[in-house]
C-alpha cells in the first residue's frame, strides 16, 4: 500500500481540484478537502463561499465542472447511491419535502430507503428534539423543520454526517439540546462529521478540524490544535516607519495599529514568527492564541465582499 | 469500510406506492364514488341509444385523461430538478424516477380495473354478456353530403371485437400516463413548454400558409394542422389508441325515412388499435426512459482531446 493509499483510506472525505461554476460565479475553485475518518470537521465561510455547493457535490446533487470527490474511497460522481447510503444530510434549506405528510409518516417513508434505519432511535430523537410527530410537515415552523431534518439525518446512524448549518433556525434551548444529542450520537456511533456553520464557537466542544472557504477556495485546513497554535495575535512595539516584512505579510490575516503599537494576527509557529519580527526591529510585547472562532474567522475578510 | 446496504427496489417501490396513496388519498377515496357516478352516466347513455359502439372503447377517454392527470399529480409536488429530497436518497436517480413512475402506474391500473369492472357490469346488464357483439350500420361508400341517407347505402355488420377489447382502457391509460410522466420527469418547466406549444402553433400555421402561397409549395399548406390532425385522428392517432376511432367513425345521420340513426363510416379495427397501442405505448416508454436518464447518476466521461 502506498502512502497516498494509506492516507486515502484514513480519510472519510477527500476532494481534489474540485471546481464548480454557476454562470459567471465561481462556487468552488480547486478545492482540496481532506476530512479524516472520525473527525468533526467544521467548515467556515461567509454566505456564498461555496459550502453548500461543496456538500451537494459530495452528495452528487451537483456535478462538478472539474475535480473529484470521494467519500470513504467511493467516487461521489460514479457511486452516488452507495455514497448517499453512508451519509446523513441536513441541507442548507429549511423547506421540508412532502408537505402533505405528517412527520411520523415522512420518517416511515425515509426508513424504507435505509436498511440500517434505527426505528427506536428515530423515536428517541423525535422525542428529544420535540418534533411534532403527528403534525403535517407543511405546518411546521423553520425550527421544527430543522429538527425533523436532524432526525432524518441521524436515525440511520450513517458513517458520515453532512450538516449544512444544522443549528440554523433553532432556538437557543433546542440548539443546546441538539448539540448534546449530536455529542451523544458521536459517542455511541462511529461517525465522521463535516459541518458548516457561522457560529464556530458553538461547535468548539466538538470540532477537531477546521477548514475555511473563501470565494470558493479552501484557504485554510488544519487540525484544531494546529489552528490554535499557529494562528496567533501579536502585539508589537515598532520603530518609526516600520513595515511588516514581506515574508510575514503573506501570513498576516489582520492588522491594526495605534501609534507605534501594531496588532496583527499571523500564521506560523510562534517561535519562528517572533524571531522574524524581532529581526526587523519590532519587539513582540504579547503573543496569544485565539479562541477557535476568532482563529477561523481571521481567514475571512473583515468587510463584507 | 464495510459495505453499506442499499434499499431493495421492491422496498423503494412500496414506499412510493404508499407515498402516492397518501398524497392522492382524497381522489383515491372518491374514486369508487366517481366510478358509480360514471357507471350511472354510461347506463343513461346506453338507455338513450347514444352509445352504439363498444363499452370498452368509447368511454376509454376517461381513464386516458385520468392517466395523464395522475402523472402530473405524482410529480407536480416533487422537486424534479435540483437538490430535492427524492434525489438525496440512496437510490440511483434515473432508476428512482422510473420506480416512482411505476408506483403511480400501479395505482392507475387499479383505478382502470375499477373502471373496467363497472363497464363489465354494464355490458352484462345491457348486452347480456361481458364481450358484447354490436350490430353496426356501415356506409357502403363514403358520403359527403348532408342530405338524408338512403337506407340502401348502408350495410349491417356484426362487430365482435373479442377479448382484446377489454385491454383498451388499460393500454390507452398507460400510454397517456407514460407520455405525461415523461413530460413531467424530463422537462424542467412543463408550463412554459405548454404555453410555447400553444403560441407556436398559430405562428407555424401562419408561416406555412404564407410560405405555401409565396413559394408555391403546396405541400406546406396547413402543414401544422394536418400534422396535428394526423397525430390525433389518424389511423394510428391518439383517438385510435383511446377509442378505436369510435368517435370519428360514428356519426348520427337522417335517413330518407325520417329516422335518425348512428351510421359508421367503417367498422373499428382492432388490428389498427394494436399498432397504435404499440406505437403510443412504445413512444411513452421510450420517452420516460429518456426523461429519467436526464437524472442519471453517473457523469458522462469527457472525451479526451
Amino acid at each position: 500500500m502506498t502512502e497516498t493509499d494509506s492516507k486515502a483510506s484514513s480519510d472519510a472525505v477527500t476532494t481534489q481540484g474540485l471546481c464548480k461554476r454557476f454562470g459567471a460565479k465561481t462556487a468552488l475553485d480547486g478545492v482540496a478537502l481532506r476530512v479524516p475518518v472520525g473527525a468533526v470537521y467544521v467548515l467556515v465561510g461567509v454566505n456564498g463561499a461555496g459550502k453548500s455547493t461543496l456538500f451537494k457535490t459530495l452528495m452528487n446533487l451537483e456535478r462538478p465542472d472539474a475535480g473529484t470527490a470521494t467519500v470513504f474511497g467511493l467516487d461521489s460522481g460514479h457511486d452516488g447511491p452507495e455514497v448517499r447510503a453512508r451519509i446523513g444530510y441536513v441541507p442548507d434549506r429549511q423547506d421540508a419535502p412532502y408537505r402533505w405528510m405528517t412527520c411520523a409518516r415522512l420518517l416511515g417513508h425515509a426508513a424504507a430507503f435505509y436498511p440500517a434505519w434505527d426505528r427506536a432511535y428515530a423515536v428517541q430523537l423525535t422525542g428529544a428534539l420535540g418534533v411534532p410527530a403527528n403534525q403535517r410537515i407543511g405546518g411546521l415552523s423553520k425550527g421544527e423543520t430543522r429538527r425533523l431534518q436532524l432526525v432524518l439525518a441521524l436515525a440511520h446512524r450513517p458513517a458520515l454526517l453532512l450538516l449544512d448549518e444544522p443549528m440554523d433556525g433553532l432556538d437557543p434551548v433546542v440548539r443546546r439540546r441538539a448539540l448534546v444529542l449530536l455529542a451523544e450520537h458521536l459517542a455511541d456511533t462511529p461517525t465522521t462529521v463535516l459541518l458548516s456553520t457561522h457560529h464556530v464557537g458553538e461547535m468548539e466542544s466538538l470540532a477537531d478540524h477546521v477548514g475555511v472557504l473563501r470565494d470558493g477556495r479552501l484557504v485554510a485546513q488544519m487540525a484544531r490544535e494546529d489552528l490554535q497554535r499557529t494562528v496567533r495575535s501579536y502585539v508589537l512595539e515598532t520603530p518609526d516607519g516600520w513595515e511588516l516584512p514581506r515574508e510575514l505579510s503573506a501570513t498576516a490575516l489582520r492588522r491594526s495599529s495605534t501609534g507605534r503599537e501594531v496588532r496583527c494576527t499571523l500564521v506560523g509557529e510562534e517561535r519562528e514568527v517572533t524571531d522574524r519580527l524581532n529581526a526587523t526591529g519590532a519587539r513582540v510585547r504579547d503573543s496569544r492564541s485565539l479562541p477557535l472562532e476568532d482563529a477561523a474567522l481571521a481567514f475571512l475578510p473583515e468587510e463584507p465582499t | 469500510m464495510t459495505r453499506t446496504q442499499l434499499p431493495q427496489p421492491r422496498a423503494v417501490l412500496m414506499a412510493h406506492v404508499r407515498a402516492i396513496a397518501f398524497a392522492l388519498r382524497v381522489p383515491l377515496l372518491i374514486a369508487p364514488v366517481f366510478a358509480i357516478v360514471a357507471t350511472i352516466f354510461l347506463a343513461i347513455q346506453i338507455a338513450n341509444g347514444d352509445m352504439t359502439g363498444n363499452l370498452y372503447a368509447e368511454p376509454s377517454a376517461l381513464p386516458s385523461i385520468i392517466g395523464a392527470l395522475l402523472a402530473i399529480a405524482v410529480w407536480v409536488r416533487e422537486e424534479r430538478f435540483g437538490p430535492g429530497f427524492l434525489w438525496t436518497l440512496p437510490v440511483d436517480r434515473s432508476r428512482h424516477a422510473l420506480i416512482k413512475v411505476l408506483a403511480g402506474w400501479l395505482w392507475l391500473m387499479a383505478g382502470v380495473a375499477l373502471f373496467a369492472l363497472s363497464v363489465m357490469v354494464l355490458a352484462l346488464v345491457y348486452d347480456g354478456g361481458v364481450l358484447p357483439v354490436r350490430s353496426l350500420q356501415v356506409l357502403i361508400a363514403p358520403v359527403t353530403s348532408q342530405e338524408p341517407l338512403d337506407p340502401a347505402a348502408l350495410r349491417t355488420e356484426q362487430w365482435a371485437p373479442g377479448p382484446l377489447i377489454v385491454l383498451v382502457p388499460f393500454v390507452s391509460a398507460t400510454a397517456t400516463y407514460l407520455l405525461a410522466s415523461a413530460f413531467m420527469v424530463g422537462v424542467r418547466h412543463p408550463l412554459r413548454w405548454i404555453v410555447g406549444a400553444v403560441v407556436t402553433f398559430p405562428v407555424a400555421s401562419a408561416i406555412s400558409h404564407v410560405g405555401s402561397r409565396m413559394l408555391g409549395m403546396l405541400w406546406m399548406t396547413h402543414l401544422p394542422e394536418r400534422a396535428v390532425t394526423g397525430l390525433l385522428e389518424g389511423r394510428y392517432g391518439l383517438e385510435a389508441l383511446v377509442t378505436l376511432r369510435t368517435w370519428s367513425l360514428d356519426r348520427r345521420m337522417h335517413l330518407t325515412s325520417g329516422e335518425r340513426i348512428h351510421v359508421w363510416s367503417a367498422v373499428p379495427d382492432l388490428g389498427d388499435w394494436r399498432i397504435a397501442a404499440l406505437l403510443w405505448t412504445g413512444a411513452g416508454a421510450l420517452a420516460v426512459w429518456f426523461a429519467a436518464s436526464r437524472h442519471r447518476e453517473r457523469r458522462r466521461e469527457r472525451r479526451r482531446a
